[in-house]
């Protein structure tokens, strides 16, 4: 949990080296950072802590939860390229301080132990996104994209605050394991049944959450924030944000409310069924590679859903497995969007269409194979991450007993084969489209990213024990 | 890093150096590389079995797939019978490689053919290894791969293709059968570890005839049978020939082909409990024993002549399998694999002499210009033929006599089988070295005796052809049967019944085959060297020798009765079923999604307001939805 406090005072050294009048420093700084913080997280392994007074409580499942969380900013962070050589525009210092400090508020909403905790988290890392979202200041697109989502952002904060306040009201804690004991104690008292105050405090709790996950109904802010933003921040938006939202829900949910399940479980399975309807469907028709990813953030916001949903055992593994798998590739599908779309720009403009990708494989075979791969795995194609991720969250819902689980598997499976055709767009102009891409210059650091997410999504496909039994 | 990783390492290691720097590593270099890597594996075999103490030993690498209470490891065994294994293939593999360096100096794929050298013997390894059935199954279809990269080595001739297409494909249906194997024990023992499954079948109380145990062993003989080509699924093997010669030496020969009588003994206690199994197994063998050596007569190419004594070979092994005696049969697996590479080699050593003609007819009187290499072939002919004191003589006789205990018929089919068996290589050794040259002058000045990184492994397995029957020397010569009693503890489980073997009834069977043996090598001697004998030539055979040199036409009747049909039913498929069916289902669905996306796109309008509303809209709906039993009352 010392990562907290390191990550807060490496997010403010970042702003004074800012004043060094040296950008290549901070690049570097930061990644050194992050692996510090990934050093003092491992600490906690095999340990149960609480912090500050019960506020936050690490184990081994937050421990794993923060690792995915420190991988990924430390991915998005390496392929940063210290945000161009634009002095004028861009203030690398601060960006790379607010990346920091996101990273505190992500690691808090995994390992809150009270409401008020996951509240700071949540607002921490949403106020870094807006300004990040908003931070390319000269394009129309980007302050569009930083208002939509604050204003509905806010919203949504809103109504998570005012479920918070109800669930206080109803049980009269914060403490998630204190509601817990709450809602056992309201349903001695009330012989079964709970009041509405509880019933509305619950519901509105989880839509607070899944709005930041971007499932639907709540999903509207998804792809038009993550069209606008800038790539690199899309990128920390959809894994680091997702993953930290994922983890919340089903720490709120499994701790304080499982006693409840039948009151947020059946609206659950519809939001998840209408997520990855809306997610797959949506995205086939997709003309921009950013806006598909978007879409796509959103169909995976389905599948790690349904493992919430589950409340198997083997949930955590399948979780943290998902969430890796889909962040390694996501990252390495950015890494790649981000060089090609500025290498066809037009007008000044990056092209982020499909068709800036058309014949990418002829002088770029890294950066054309590492997409494949990327898109493989999202598309869940066996001998990648991938495919163990959504086979493991698959036979999740096949053990649990009840039968809705059936119908909810066959929808995900079908979905899943729409997926296939959009992912494969990507792939299919890469080394079927004619085309010409010039040879993209990529720097010792991003080719090694490249290289190594590759390589971790193969070898996770080969082997996913390997990590699984840490899980 | 213990050695037993070690094993299987090197050759991967080669590959991927030979492999990856292929066109870049010096040809000097690569078959250097890959020799070493053998013989760095062999040495690390070796050690391991000098250090063996009879204790089998299990090494975990890491968990590779969990599923439910599934538990699929990657992990190694080494007890005897891998220990063994890995002493062959490593051995023969090192002498193999070497011969290689002399033999394919002069063709252009010398780095590539080393580097699937290497990836075979790693999948090799794999293979015998492995401490489960899925990791058995790994190296079983690598092999296979290899086999068909190296089978089709010289690519560039569209018949070599084929015989690699169809080595692949006879394979892939006897995968099939190893494959349902596989999910029956998965289903049944609900693991895949050999020390489970076998535990669980010997605390299980099976009884002999089990219905289970029936299928699965079944089902894994059908993998065998693809494998170590027998009936029906032989014809592969002939034909593999097509490959360079020291493939068919290692590949064809001395390893893979023996990979079904590994599995086999390596699931003995399961065929123990499966006495109709076993039965089969036995007559599938014999039938295959006899099928190939009639065929092995009259062939006149000196590698199909090995090649179908291979396949007959393997016959007497799986004999011997199917009457419950494992350790004799896995003898002959270690013999063979002598006495076979060797004459695969030396074949090689005659061929890369003649320029590469392989047609007997134009051979002959070798014996003067070749002299290690004739003298070399003359032992493992004399192996092979089960005259003593050379080793195929122990292994067979051993077979022959468990047998005998079993059944009297099918021990009188075995003998005449080595009957054959000495015929034909005989004729093949009387019409290789013996007589006058019969080639062509350019070829007569042409040849040459081998250099000596081909001669040298021909010597060294000469050695162990003659001398490798003292391994198992039996009883009644005053011998300790020590590979047997090696062996003993992987029988302990599987109640086998050992009928003592009157000891004078065991020297008259001997007696029997050897003179036998003896006989048809003087007929050979009669036919071929004092009547000068040459068989005619194509197109000229007449009755049951044309219809032996056609391979009693079982290539045509299969293509008559498989591969036509399914050509007709596929055609069928292409241009009924796809046209109407297929494409009107994929296209529609297709059609539909695209459609449906078009539509559900426009909710997204980018409307902030219109967003909000949706938002309170659910979430109202939800609300409502959940509190209605508050609202109604």
């Amino acid at each position: 949990m010392n990562a907290i406090i390191a990550l807060s005072l490496f997010g403010i050294s970042n702003l004074f080296l800012g004043f060094l009048n040296n950008r290549k420093i901070l690049l570097p700084a930061t990644l050194v950072f992050i692996l510090i913080a990934l050093g003092l997280n491992f600490a906690d392994w095999n340990h149960e802590y609480y912090w500050f007074n019960n506020m936050l409580k690490t184990n081994n499942l937050s421990v794993n939860f923060v690792t995915i969380i420190l991988l990924s900013t430390f991915l998005v962070v390496a392929i940063s390229r210290s945000f161009g050589d634009d002095d004028e525009h861009s203030h690398p210092a601060e960006y790379y301080a607010i990346l920091l400090f996101s990273a505190v508020g992500a690691i808090m909403m995994v390992t809150f132990e009270n409401l008020i905790m996951l509240f700071v988290g949540l607002e921490i890392l949403s106020v870094s996104m807006y300004v990040l979202t908003g931070s390319d200041k000269r394009s129309l697109r980007s302050n569009e994209a930083a208002l939509k989502y604050f204003l509905m952002g806010s919203f949504a904060t809103g109504i998570l605050l005012f479920g918070v306040a109800l669930v206080y009201g109803a049980t009269s804690s914060f403490d998630i394991h204190g509601i817990a004991q709450g809602v056992a104690k309201a349903k001695e008292q009330m012989g079964g049944a709970y009041g509405p105050l509880l019933y509305s405090g619950v519901i509105l709790i989880m839509v607070g959450l899944l709005f930041k996950i971007s499932a639907a109904p709540f999903h509207f802010w998804t792809p038009d924030v993550y069209d606008g933003a800038p790539s690199i921040f899309t990128a920390f938006m959809s894994t680091v944000v997702k993953t930290a939202g994922v983890a919340a829900t089903y720490r709120i949910l499994s701790i304080s409310f499982p006693s409840v399940y039948g009151l947020w479980g059946n609206p659950l399975v519809y939001i998840v069924c209408a997520t990855l309807i809306i997610g797959n469907i949506t995205a086939v028709y997709q003309q921009s590679f950013k806006r598909m990813l978007a879409y796509s953030s959103i169909s995976h916001a389905g599948y790690l859903l349904i493992t919430v949903l589950a409340k198997r055992p083997e949930t955590n593994s399948s979780l943290l497995f998902y969430s890796l798998a889909y962040a390694i590739a996501t990252i390495t599908a950015f890494a790649v969007l981000m060089v090609v779309s500025e290498a066809q720009a037009k007008n000044g403009k990056a092209d982020e269409s499909f068709e800036a990708l058309n014949g990418l494989a002829n002088n770029n075979p890294l950066l054309a194979f590492s997409l494949t791969i990327s898109m493989l795995s999202l598309a869940g194609i066996p001998l990648t991450a991938g495919f163990f991720g959504k086979f493991f969250v698959f036979s999740d819902a096949f053990s649990n007993p009840s039968s809705l689980f059936k119908w909810i598997l066959v929808i995900a499976i079908l979905m899943s084969t729409v997926g296939i055709y959009y992912y494969f767009k990507p792939i299919i102009a890469a080394y079927m489209k004619k085309g010409e891409v010039a040879k993209i210059e990529l720097s010792p650091l991003y080719k090694f990213i490249l290289i190594l997410t590759t390589t971790l999504t193969i070898l996770l496909g080969l082997a996913p024990d390997l990590v699984k039994n840490i899980f | 890093m213990s050695l037993i990783t070690l094993i299987p390492l090197f050759p991967l290691i080669g590959f991927l150096i030979n492999g990856i720097g292929f066109r870049h590593v010096p040809k000097s270099l690569a078959g250097i590389i890959s020799s070493a890597a053998a013989f760095a594996s062999f040495a690390c075999a070796l050690t391991l079995f000098l250090g063996f103490n009879g204790q089998p030993q299990i090494v975990h690498l890491f968990d590779w797939i969990t599923v439910g209470t599934l538990n699929i490891s990657m992990s190694f065994q080494l007890d005897q019978l891998s220990l063994l294994m890995l002493l062959i293939i490593t051995g023969v593999g090192t002498l193999i490689h070497i011969y290689s360096i002399g033999y394919m100096s002069h063709d252009e794929g010398f780095g590539k053919f080393f580097a699937f050298l290497n990836l075979f013997l790693f999948f090799m390894l794999l293979l015998v290894m492995g401490s489960n059935y899925v990791v058995m199954f790994i190296g079983w279809e690598g092999v296979g791969l290899c086999s068909y990269l190296l089978i089709g080595f010289w690519n560039k001739n569209s018949n070599y293709g084929n015989a690699a297409r169809k080595a692949f494909i006879m394979n892939r249906i006897g995968d099939l059968g190893f494959l349902l194997g596989i999910f029956l024990i998965i289903n049944h023992f609900g693991s895949v570890e050999y020390s489970e499954v076998f535990s669980k079948i010997a605390e299980g109380g099976y009884s002999s005839g089990d219905k289970t145990l029936f299928y699965i062993t079944i089902l894994l003989f059908i993998g065998a049978m693809g494998k170590s080509a027998q009936i029906p699924l032989y014809t592969w093997l002939p034909d593999a020939m097509a490959g360079p010669t020291p493939v068919s030496a290692l590949i064809h020969a001395a390893t893979m082909v023996t990979a079904g009588i590994y599995m086999i003994i390596r699931s003995n206690i399961m065929y123990s409990l499966a006495p109709e199994t076993l039965d089969i197994v036995a007559w599938v063998g014999l039938a295959t024993a006899l099928l190939a050596a009639s065929i092995g007569l009259f062939q006149n190419d000196i590698k199909k002549v090995l090649a179908y004594s291979t396949v007959s070979q393997l016959g007497y092994m799986f004999m011997g399998l199917g009457v419950m005696a494992y350790s004799s049969s896995f003898f002959h697996v270690m013999t063979h694999a002598f006495f076979k590479a060797l004459l695969f080699l030396g074949a090689g050593s005659v061929i890369h002499a003649m320029s590469d003609e392989q047609d007997i007819r134009s051979m002959g009187g070798l014996r003067k210009k070749l002299p290690i290499t004739f003298i070399t072939f003359l032992i493992a002919t004399i192996a092979i033929s089960g005259i003593p004191p050379f080793a195929g003589f122990f292994s067979k006789d051993e077979i022959l006599a468990h047998v005998f205990e079993h059944n009297k018929l099918m021990w009188a089919f075995g003998v005449l089988g080595s009957i054959m068996t000495s015929f034909y290589m005989f004729r093949l050794l009387f019409l290789t070295f013996f007589g006058e040259f019969r080639g062509t002058e350019k070829q007569k000045h042409h040849l040459h005796e081998s250099p000596i990184a081909m001669t040298a492994p021909l010597m060294i397995l000469a050695v162990l052809s003659a001398i490798g029957g003292f391994f198992n020397f039996p009883h009644i010569f005053g011998g300790h049967a020590s590979l047997a009693a090696f062996m003993e503890p992987l029988f302990e489980q599987s109640a086998i019944e050992h009928v003592a073997v009157d000891e004078s009834l065991e020297i008259t069977l001997m007696i029997v085959s050897v003179v036998a043996a003896l006989l048809s090598a003087g007929v050979a001697y009669f036919i071929y060297v004092v009547k000068k004998t040459v068989p005619v030539a194509e197109g000229e055979e007449t009755g049951l020798q044309k219809v032996i040199y056609n391979k009693y036409y079982i290539d045509e009747l299969y293509d008559t009765l498989f591969v036509k049909p399914i050509t007709a039913l596929s055609n069928f498929f292409r241009e009924v079923i796809e046209f109407l069916v297929i494409d009107l289902i994929v296209e529609g669905v297709g059609k539909l999604v695209k459609t449906l996306s078009s539509e559900v796109r426009l909710l997204q309008n980018g409307t902030t307001g219109y967003y909000i509303f949706a938002m309170v809209l659910s979430i109202a709906a939800i609300l409502v939805w959940s509190l209605k039993s508050f609202l109604l009352g």
